[in-house]
């Protein structure tokens, strides 16, 4: 065992209940994984993992929930069965949805900013156009670099990364956009 | 599903940091050589890493199934198009080799995950990550594995609950609602007691972690993985 042997320093109250929820959400995506939903606009299923991005941003805000995704990644990296079916490993990272697993970090935190106004963690309770925006934004970063990211590492046009990697999954993120306000206006969830 | 399993082959007493370095020149050299020679050698390579580490070729092919499509459609829709002359094959080329090269790549990362285990992995990132980033970065690793299958079981029993109260005829966005909302409120109380737990526990900035030492076996892997990133200025 490597033991270190100067005095003990403890983390700070904050920063241990600030990654205890990064390190959660994180975990949280990579359960949601392995949950997809029929889609009644296409043949594709419809996985919840854009929608815990959205979350992500919302309740952690921008640096903390940026921060989630991108422990998600670095866990997955390592060999936690996070990915797309529960497919661990490097290779997700450089592979045809790289450009979507790095856009996630840069989407939770770009949905943090717009709902809290900067990045100090505010009220999430935010008008409904407000959030609404924050996840089109957010949506935007998603897919942008989605396709860029298909269109380098596949070696493909931007157009035909866009059909291949993109169009279909589109019109189902409206699903999500609504399911997140949802939630957000239930007040099923207390985080304070 | 390919995971971390127990043995004794010769990428088992490799130091994790040495793997990673593979990994890395190796995406890095794919890049690079994208070319039906640079493929062929970057395939030993990758052979060779399946072999050392005992890896099954046919276990890591069916945990990448979920990028397949992406990988057999980008070649296919490069080289249709709406006119004549309807469908170039030399188009499809470069993405085809495209294809080879990720496929490769998930081939030697998956002889990583293989021969892992976490607590060597979270070691390797607090000592490759400086400062209390790393130690943060590490320990946020740690803390996803514990709790990935606790969330997962959350979000199976919230799905069963609502399958079990026709919530299955609700409409989609209802039904993606209840189930992220049953998961975030599964999340947030885990958090709590886990942040509760390591403060009461004296969380500190210096943990106890195992032992990493490079050794004489990890020379020729070091070697591999320089060789790898060095072939990019080619």
């Amino acid at each position: 065992m490597a033991t270190e042997h100067e005095s003990v320093e403890l983390v700070g109250d904050e920063l241990v209940g600030n990654v205890a929820r990064a390190a959660l959400f994180a975990a949280l995506m990579g359960a949601s994984a392995y949950v997809s939903f029929p889609n009644p606009l296409s043949p594709i299923p419809v996985t919840v993992q854009v929608l815990v991005v959205f979350l992500a941003g919302i309740f952690l805000g921008p640096i903390w929930g940026g921060a989630s995704m991108l422990l998600y990644l670095v866990a997955g990296a390592v060999g936690a069965p996070v990915f797309a079916g529960g497919s661990a490993g490097f290779g997700a990272l450089v592979g045809p949805t790289a450009g979507y697993l790095w856009s996630y970090p840069i989407a939770a935190a770009v949905v943090g900013t717009v709902v809290h106004g900067g990045l100090e963690l505010g009220d999430y309770r935010v008008g409904t156009v407000r959030l609404v925006g924050a996840m089109v934004v957010g949506t935007a970063v998603i897919y942008a670099l989605g396709v860029v990211g298909f269109a380098y590492v596949q070696n493909v046009g931007l157009v035909a990364a866009f059909w291949t990697a993109a169009a279909a999954f589109i019109p189902a993120e409206a699903f999500k956009i609504a399911a997140a306000v949802g939630i957000v206006r239930s007040d099923a969830i207390a985080a304070e | 599903m390919l995971t971390y399993e127990p043995g004794d082959s010769f990428a088992h007493r490799l130091d994790p940091r040495a793997k990673l370095a593979v990994q890395i020149g190796f995406a890095t050299a794919g890049l690079a050589h994208t070319t039906p020679l640079g493929l062929t050698l970057l395939g030993v390579v990758a052979a060779v890493s399946l072999r050392v580490s005992e890896t099954s070729l046919l276990s890591s092919l069916y945990s990448l199934r979920f990028a397949v499509p992406f990988l057999v459609l980008a070649p296919v829709v490069e080289a249709v198009s709406l006119g004549a002359p309807w469908v170039d094959p030399t188009a499809a080329v470069d993405p085809a080799l495209a294809s080879i090269r990720i496929l490769l790549v998930f081939l030697v990362a998956a002889a990583y995950v293989r021969t892992t285990p976490v607590r060597d992995s979270r070691a390797a990132i607090q000592r490759l990550v400086p400062g209390r980033l790393g130690v943060a970065l590490g320990m946020g690793v740690a803390l996803v594995f514990r709790f990935l299958p606790l969330l997962r079981r959350d979000l199976l029993r919230v799905r069963e609950a609502q399958a079990a109260r026709l919530g299955t005829e609700r409409r989609l966005d209802e039904r993606l609602a209840l189930v992220a909302a049953g998961g975030l409120r599964r999340a947030f109380a885990r958090a709590d007691s886990l942040a509760l737990a390591l403060r009461a526990r004296c969380f500190a900035w210096n943990p106890t972690l195992p032992d990493l030492q490079f050794s004489r076996r990890d020379v020729p892997v070091l070697v591999v993985a320089c060789v790898l990133v060095v072939s990019v200025a080619v």
